[in-house]
């Protein structure tokens, strides 16, 4: 692995350089270079550890005299070169998403906003969100009482301050929301109904009917077409960010796209820029987040110097359908898959091996009524102990009338594909749901690249810490995109858009030289390599996993990815191309690689990360992981951004 | 009230200490992932005691929740004013009609899962 990843602790009172291709045990730390007028900000990560990380950032454009770095206020313009498009915009926001959309409505009242999706703008994580959203909205309800949640749910790994700043800023974030019009449902006294889900010791969760993702995702898109500053680029995939670097600072000018309708690069300059991208469910086979998910932001994060934290928690779901079990095949892959609910083994139902052995008495006195991650974890065991695809859940034994009326949409679903639950066992795999890690987040979603900031899924923010307590994400969507709202305007207003910026990069090209043969065969083996990625992270890091095995997928994605990537290139794939298929698989891989990697740093099992050669928690280890970027000289294409990093020259 | 949970914690340890399967090439010894997981932020330091009788606590809550929301199953429910459908349990206006999605700590709609 070119990158380098640090079980960072102590007391570390320097400034940190990156840590460029070292070894994986220890960061090195070298004493920043300080600019005049610098100011030094702190991304702190308590965790009852004392401040260990600290990072001096220089607002650059501050100290400089030179009158050329005014700022140009709110003037949209557009390029139109030979060779493809360039927008200018004060602020660029990737994904649309709850963070996205709750974060572009904010700062469209300073500045012009950019916001890129790469499909629909409804297609997100949040859309599918249908549970709901938690804050403290009750008077016997405490924000003491639900950080206390989120951090044993977090297994103690949370950030206490990130846990601090969500919990008590949720219950405004949700007002907002309502008076941005999202309805959520009520009791008959006209106050808002709360639910109480998993983990929470009091009643907080905010929904609406069973589709809250959908209807928050509603409401803030209909106030963004509404807003005249906000320009919606939807059918944008996003290539990489484009940064220079200044000194020992990675600067964040914008981002290239790619129109994946007209088959156009377009070229974004901007003051500042949002990734709210999402998660990364598709570097496993079964996953309940849509296609969209293919980690394209932690990604180009990475590439872009950014700082990744905590990847190797990875929620899954223990039981969700298990295509390869019904016995008519779904005629499409199914793209995000379908949970079946706890209250399936809540009333009874009994999970076997495909030898109809019931397992989980062999795991857990409470068989299957046993915590979901012990249900998970033996699940996992038992498909790779015995190299099978699914287990059964079975239901049968219960009162048809019951079943039916209870989970009429299993039923459907699975006797739509040949498969009656009232007499048949339902065929269930785990799925990967979300991603606790991410590109590491300061209090206001800062990054340590400047003027690129994260919020939603795509951060780590600290507020997950080992384990995401439910309904906990959309409420650190909607906190972190409002709190990175100011220090955006600030960045904003004291940089200047450099009209002739756009030439300093390379341009992503579009692969049309290569004919149409060729680019099919790169499709086909793109699709082959993206289900073998899959394969190999279902089989090697899983839920439960092992140095072994963890070792064993860093060698399979290695060379897996040589072998595509040799493809790629013999066939004509010039550095600088560009396609959707192929930019999602550069993605993946991508994340695979920071996954196996954290995963392989931690040498403890803590919340969603258990290691059967380190199965227990290890109190010297509460501790984030985290993944410094890699040095440039080394790296496949997927480690690279794909033009060249241009120097930027000093002011100092 | 700290000890007779540490003493609860206890008697679920010693429930549940027979042999279990380990995990795939695990040497440990075979503690069962509850039991483990009890241990384990156990033998952490003593401030996070509270979190711990807390966890049991709430754990059973949701036991309790779930047989309580079980019984509401099949009780009938009313059209409000408008037509929108009120729970005669919990008071809600326009919410999922059949039983509460959260009684078994998911968010669940007719045996489909959305939330965790």
């Amino acid at each position: 692995m070119a990158a380098s990843i640090a079980y960072v602790g102590g007391h570390l009172q320097y400034g940190v350089n990156f840590c460029m291709g070292q070894s994986y045990k220890q960061a090195i730390w070298v004493p920043s270079v300080t600019f005049n007028g610098c100011l030094q900000r702190e991304l702190s990560w308590s965790c009852g550890v004392s401040k260990f990380l600290q990072i001096r950032k220089c607002n650059l454009f501050r100290s400089r005299t030179n009158e050329n770095w005014k700022s140009f206020g709110t003037v949209i313009t557009s390029a139109y070169l030979r060779d493809g498009s360039t927008k200018y915009f004060d602020f660029a926001v990737v994904g649309s998403g709850v963070a996205g959309l709750r974060y572009a409505l904010e700062v469209a009242k300073h500045g012009s906003v950019a916001i890129i999706t790469k499909a629909e703008p409804h297609e997100s994580n949040t859309n599918y969100a249908q549970g709901g959203v938690s804050a403290v909205l009750c008077p016997s309800d405490s924000v003491e009482s639900h950080m206390q949640d989120t951090i044993v749910a977090g297994a103690y790994l949370c950030d206490e301050e990130s846990v601090k700043v969500v919990c008590t800023e949720g219950p405004d974030r949700i007002r907002e929301l309502i008076a941005m019009g999202a309805s959520f449902d009520h009791g008959d006294d006209g106050n808002l109904h709360l639910a109480r889900e998993g983990g929470h010791s009091h009643h907080r969760i905010v929904h609406a009917a069973d589709m809250t993702g959908r209807e928050i995702e509603r409401a803030l898109l209909e106030a963004v077409v509404n807003d005249p500053n906000i320009s919606v680029f939807k059918h944008h995939f996003a290539i990489d960010l484009l940064t220079s670097q200044d000194g020992s600072d990675t600067v964040c000018h914008g981002i290239d796209a790619l129109n994946t309708e007209t088959q156009e690069v377009v070229r974004f300059i901007s003051k500042v820029t949002l990734l709210a991208s999402g998660g990364a469910g598709h570097i496993y086979p079964s996953t309940t987040n849509p296609l969209v998910a293919t980690g394209d932001g932690m990604a180009m994060a990475h590439r872009a110097q950014a700082v990744i934290s905590n990847m190797e928690f990875v929620q899954f779901h223990p039981t969700a359908l298990a295509d390869e079990g019904l016995p008519i095949k779904p005629k499409k892959t199914r793209e995000n898959s379908f949970l079946i609910t706890e209250a399936v083994r809540g009333d009874g139902g009994i999970l076997y091996n495909l030898s109809m052995e019931r397992f989980m008495p062999l795991y857990d006195g409470r068989a299957e009524l046993a915590p979901r991650d012990v249900v998970a974890r033996s699940i996992d065991d038992q498909l790779k102990k015995r190299n099978e695809k699914y287990v059964l859940l079975d239901i049968s034994h219960k009162p048809r009338e019951k079943i039916l009326s209870h989970f009429p949409n299993i039923a459907n679903e699975c006797l739509q594909h040949g498969l009656d639950i009232t007499q048949q066992p339902i065929p269930v795999v785990p799925a990967a749901h979300y991603m606790c890690g991410g590109v590491r987040a300061g209090l206001q979603g800062e990054t340590n690249v400047h003027g690129l900031y994260v919020a939603g899924e795509v951060a780590c923010t600290g507020l997950h810490g080992a384990n995401r307590l439910a309904s906990n994400s959309l409420l650190e969507a909607l906190v972190f995109a409002r709190r990175a709202v100011q220090p955006s305007i600030n960045h904003m207003k004291s940089s200047s858009l450099d009209l002739s910026a756009s030439s300093l990069w390379t341009r992503p090209l579009v692969p049309k030289s290569l004919g149409s043969d060729v680019m099919h065969k790169i499709l086909r083996i793109t699709r082959e390599v993206r289900k073998e990625l899959q394969s190999i992270m279902w089989k090697y890091v899983g839920i439960v996993r092992s140095t072994s095995r963890l070792q064993e997928a860093e060698q399979k994605i290695g060379k897996l990815e040589a072998k595509w990537e040799t493809y790629l290139f013999e066939h004509g794939w010039q550095q600088t191309m560009v396609a959707l298929e192929a930019c999602e698989m550069r993605n993946l891989f991508c994340c695979a690689k920071l996954v196996v990697s954290s995963a392989l740093a931690r040498h403890e099992s803590r919340g969603l990360h258990y290691m059967t050669d380190f199965p227990h928690l290890e109190e010297s280890k509460r501790l984030p992981t985290v993944i410094f970027p890699s040095s440039h000289t080394t790296g496949t294409w997927s480690s690279r951004q794909l033009h060249q990093q241009p120097i930027v020259k000093s002011m100092v | 009230m700290a000890k007779t949970s540490l003493s609860r914690l206890f008697a679920s340890l010693s429930e549940h200490s027979i042999a279990k399967p380990s995990f795939t090439g695990s040497r440990s010894e075979s503690v069962t992932r509850s039991a483990y997981n009890s241990v384990t932020r156990f033998v952490c330091s003593s401030a996070q005691e509270t979190h711990l009788i807390r966890e049991e606590r709430s754990n059973e809550g949701d036991r309790e929740a779930a047989k309580e929301n079980l019984e509401s199953v099949n009780k009938e429910e009313d059209e409000g004013e408008d037509g929108d459908h009120v729970n005669k349990e919990t008071g809600e206006v326009g919410g999922p009609k059949g039983p509460e999605p959260t009684r078994y700590g998911d968010w669940e709609r007719n045996g489909r899962c959305s939330d965790f």
